[in-house]
C-alpha cells in the first residue's frame, strides 16, 4: 500500500479558502480542494489560472465552420453540381446556416473532450474514493484539502504541520 | 476560413452586381414612370443634404438612448444584481428621450418632406404606397412620432422617479413599481422602437419589406450602448463616482453583454439578408442591390467584418474583456461601425453612387451629442451616482449581509 496523499478536513468554506491560500503560497503543485458546493474565489485562492478548455472549444468551432463550408461547396458546387432557384453554385450565404450549426456542434464536442482530457477522465478508480471520511464529508458538509505525496515539495512532517497550522482538526494519510 | 468567406462574398457580389444592373434599371424606369425621381442625380438640395446628415446623427444618438432604456428594463425584468452600478447613469440617458430627444426631433419633422420621398408621391400612382397608405400618410407620421416620445417618456421617467424615490426612503415598494413599469414597458418598448425604425429610417424606401428591420435597429442599438456603458462605467470609476460599486466582475459582465449583442446583431442582420437573398423577390432585393453600388459595398463589408468578425474574435478570451485600454478603443470602433451601419441604411437613398460624409454630418452628430452630453451631465451630477438603497446593492458591491431572519434565529 502506497500513501496517496495527506488529507485535511475543514469545517467551513472560509477555513478551506485560507488553508488553500497558504498551500498555494508554500509552492505546492499537486493538490486539490474538494467541497460539497462551488465556492466562489476558491480558484484564485488556489492560484489556478483560467481554464484551457476554451481553446478546445475554439478549435472545435473553427473546425465545424470549415467543415460546413467545405462540405456544402463539395456537394453542391463540385461533386454533383446542381442549380437551385437560379442561385450560384456556391455561396457562403446558403452554406452559413449549416456551417453555423456545425460550429456549435463541434465546439460543444471540443468543450466536452477538452474537459475530459484536462481532467484525465474517464477513470475507473481514485484512491480518495476508498476513504470513508472523504466520501461522507466532501459531498455533504466538509471542505477537504488533499496534497499528493507525488508533489515534489511533499514532506510528511512539514506538510502535516502546514495543514495543522492552517486550522484543520483532522489530518490523515490516505492510502492508495 | 474568413478569407474563404470574403473571397466567396466578393465573387458573389460580382454576380449580384450583374443582377443589380438590370434590376436597378427596372426600378429606375418604374420610378421615372411615376415621376418621383429626387431631382437630377448628384445634385441633392441643401435641405436634403442637411436632412439626411441630421437624420443619421439623430438615429445614432437615439440608439444610445433606446439602448439605455432597454438595459434598465432588463435590470428589473431579470432582477439582476450586476446591473445596479450601471443603472443610474443609464436611467439618465433613457430620460433624455423625453423631452430632449423630442425637441431634437423637430428638425426631422420640419424637413420630413425633403427627407422622405413618399411624402411627395400621390398614393394613387404608386402601388406600394397605396398598399401602405394606412401607415404612410402625414397625419399618421406626425401622430405616431409624437406618441413614440410620450411612450418613451412615460417608461423612462416612471422608472427613474421610482429609482430616485427609493434613494430617499429605501422602500421595497419602489422596486415593485419599477418591475411593473419594466414588465409592461418591454412590450411598449418593442412596438415603439419598431415604429421609430420603420417611420424614420425604413420609410426612406417605402417599397421595402422586411419584418426584421426593427429588430436589426434594436440589436445594433443595444450593441453600441453596451460598449458605451462599459466605457462610462470606467470613466465614472476613474472619476470616483462609481469606485465603490464598479468591480472587476461588473466590467466582465458589461463585456459579456456587448459580446452577446455582437453575435445577436450578426444573427439578426444575417437573417434579414439571407431571407431576402434566398427569396429573391424584387420588392425586397432592390434595397440591398442599391447598397452594393460604389463605396456602399465597402460599408457593407465593414458591417460584416468590423461589426461582427473583429469584435467576435477579439473578445473571445476573458482577459480582453477586462483590458480597459482595449475596451476603450473598442468603444470608438463600435461607434464608427454603428454610425456606418446607419449611413448604410439612410445614405444610399440620397447618394446612390457611394458613401458621402460631409460637414453637415460632422456638425449634426457633434451638435446633437453636445446637447445630450450637457443634459446628461446635469442630471448625473444632480443625483446620487448609483441606486443607494436598492435591495441588491450590497450584493452588487460584493458584500455579504446576513438576512434579518437568520439573525433572529440565532
Amino acid at each position: 500500500m502506497n500513501a496517496y496523499g495527506l488529507m485535511a478536513v475543514f469545517e467551513t468554506p472560509a477555513d478551506a479558502m485560507h488553508a488553500a491560500e497558504r498551500v498555494r503560497d508554500a509552492g505546492y503543485s499537486k493538490w486539490d480542494v474538494h467541497t460539497p458546493f462551488p465556492v466562489h474565489g476558491l480558484d484564485a485562492a488556489m492560484g489556478i489560472s483560467n481554464s484551457k478548455v476554451g481553446w478546445f472549444t475554439f478549435i472545435g468551432g473553427a473546425t465545424g465552420y470549415t467543415t460546413g463550408m467545405i462540405m456544402i461547396w463539395w456537394m453542391n458546387a463540385f461533386d454533383y453540381k446542381i442549380v437551385i432557384g437560379g442561385k450560384p453554385m456556391f455561396s457562403p450565404f446558403y452554406a452559413f446556416p449549416v456551417s453555423y450549426e456545425l460550429t456549435i456542434l463541434f465546439a460543444s464536442f471540443g468543450s466536452l473532450i477538452g474537459m475530459a482530457l484536462l481532467n484525465r477522465l474517464p477513470r475507473l478508480h481514485h484512491p480518495l474514493l476508498r476513504n470513508r471520511r472523504f466520501c461522507q464529508g466532501a459531498s455533504h458538509d466538509k471542505f477537504i484539502l488533499v496534497i499528493e505525496t507525488a508533489d515534489p515539495k511533499f514532506n510528511a512532517d512539514e506538510t502535516r504541520k502546514l495543514l495543522a497550522s492552517a486550522g484543520s482538526k483532522h489530518i490523515e494519510m490516505v492510502e492508495d | 476560413m474568413i478569407a474563404l468567406f470574403a473571397i466567396a462574398l466578393l465573387g458573389n457580389g460580382a454576380l449580384a452586381a450583374e443582377h443589380a444592373k438590370t434590376e436597378a434599371k427596372t426600378v429606375q424606369t418604374a420610378d421615372a414612370h411615376h415621376g418621383h425621381t429626387h431631382g437630377p442625380a448628384g445634385h441633392p438640395t441643401t435641405a436634403k443634404q442637411f436632412g439626411y446628415a441630421y437624420l443619421t446623427a439623430y438615429m445614432f444618438c437615439l440608439s444610445l438612448c433606446l439602448g439605455a432604456l432597454f438595459i434598465v428594463i432588463l435590470n428589473h425584468l431579470f432582477d439582476a444584481q450586476w446591473m445596479i452600478p450601471i443603472r443610474r447613469f443609464l436611467e439618465h440617458i433613457a430620460c433624455l428621450l423625453f423631452p430632449t430627444m423630442f425637441i431634437l426631433w423637430i428638425p426631422i419633422g420640419y424637413l420630413a418632406v425633403d427627407i422622405y420621398p413618399w411624402m411627395s408621391i400621390d398614393p394613387d400612382y404608386d402601388h406600394a404606397l397605396h398598399a401602405k397608405a394606412i401607415l404612410f400618410n402625414k397625419p399618421a407620421f406626425y401622430g405616431v412620432s409624437c406618441l413614440l416620445f410620450l411612450v418613451w417618456g412615460f417608461i423612462a421617467h416612471g422608472l427613474r422617479s421610482a429609482s430616485l424615490a427609493q434613494d430617499k426612503d429605501g422602500a421595497a415598494s419602489h422596486t415593485r413599481t419599477m418591475r411593473r413599469y419594466a414588465a409592461g414597458g418591454i412590450f411598449l418598448f418593442a412596438f415603439s422602437l419598431t415604429g421609430a425604425a420603420i417611420y424614420w429610417m425604413k420609410s426612406l424606401q417605402h417599397q421595402f419589406f422586411s419584418t426584421m428591420y426593427g429588430v436589426v435597429y434594436f440589436a445594433g442599438s443595444v450593441w453600441v450602448t453596451a460598449i458605451t456603458t462599459y466605457w462610462l462605467l470606467l470613466y465614472f470609476k476613474n472619476r470616483g463616482d462609481l469606485k465603490d460599486v464598479a468591480r472587476e466582475v461588473t466590467f466582465h459582465d458589461c463585456g459579456k453583454l456587448f459580446f452577446a449583442f455582437t453575435v445577436f446583431y450578426a444573427y439578426i442582420h444575417f437573417s434579414q439578408y439571407f431571407l431576402i437573398w434566398n427569396a429573391a423577390v424584387p420588392e425586397e432585393t432592390f434595397w440591398y442591390v442599391l447598397r452594393e453600388n460604389g463605396t456602399w459595398k465597402w460599408v457593407g463589408q465593414l458591417t460584416i467584418f468590423g461589426h461582427f468578425w473583429f469584435p467576435f474574435i477579439f473578445l473571445l478570451p476573458i482577459h480582453r474583456k477586462l483590458n480597459f485600454q482595449a475596451m476603450s478603443m473598442m468603444t470608438g470602433w463600435a461607434w464608427l461601425c454603428h454610425y456606418m451601419d446607419l449611413q448604410f441604411n439612410i445614405g444610399p437613398v440620397l447618394y446612390p453612387d457611394g458613401l458621402s460624409v460631409g460637414i453637415y454630418d460632422v456638425l449634426s452628430l457633434g451638435g446633437i451629442l453636445a446637447v445630450l452630453i450637457f443634459m446628461f451631465s446635469r442630471a448625473f451630477n444632480a443625483h446620487p451616482p448609483y441606486p443607494q438603497r436598492d435591495p441588491r446593492i450590497a450584493e452588487a458591491m460584493g458584500v455579504y449581509v446576513e438576512p434579518a431572519s437568520s439573525k433572529a434565529a440565532h
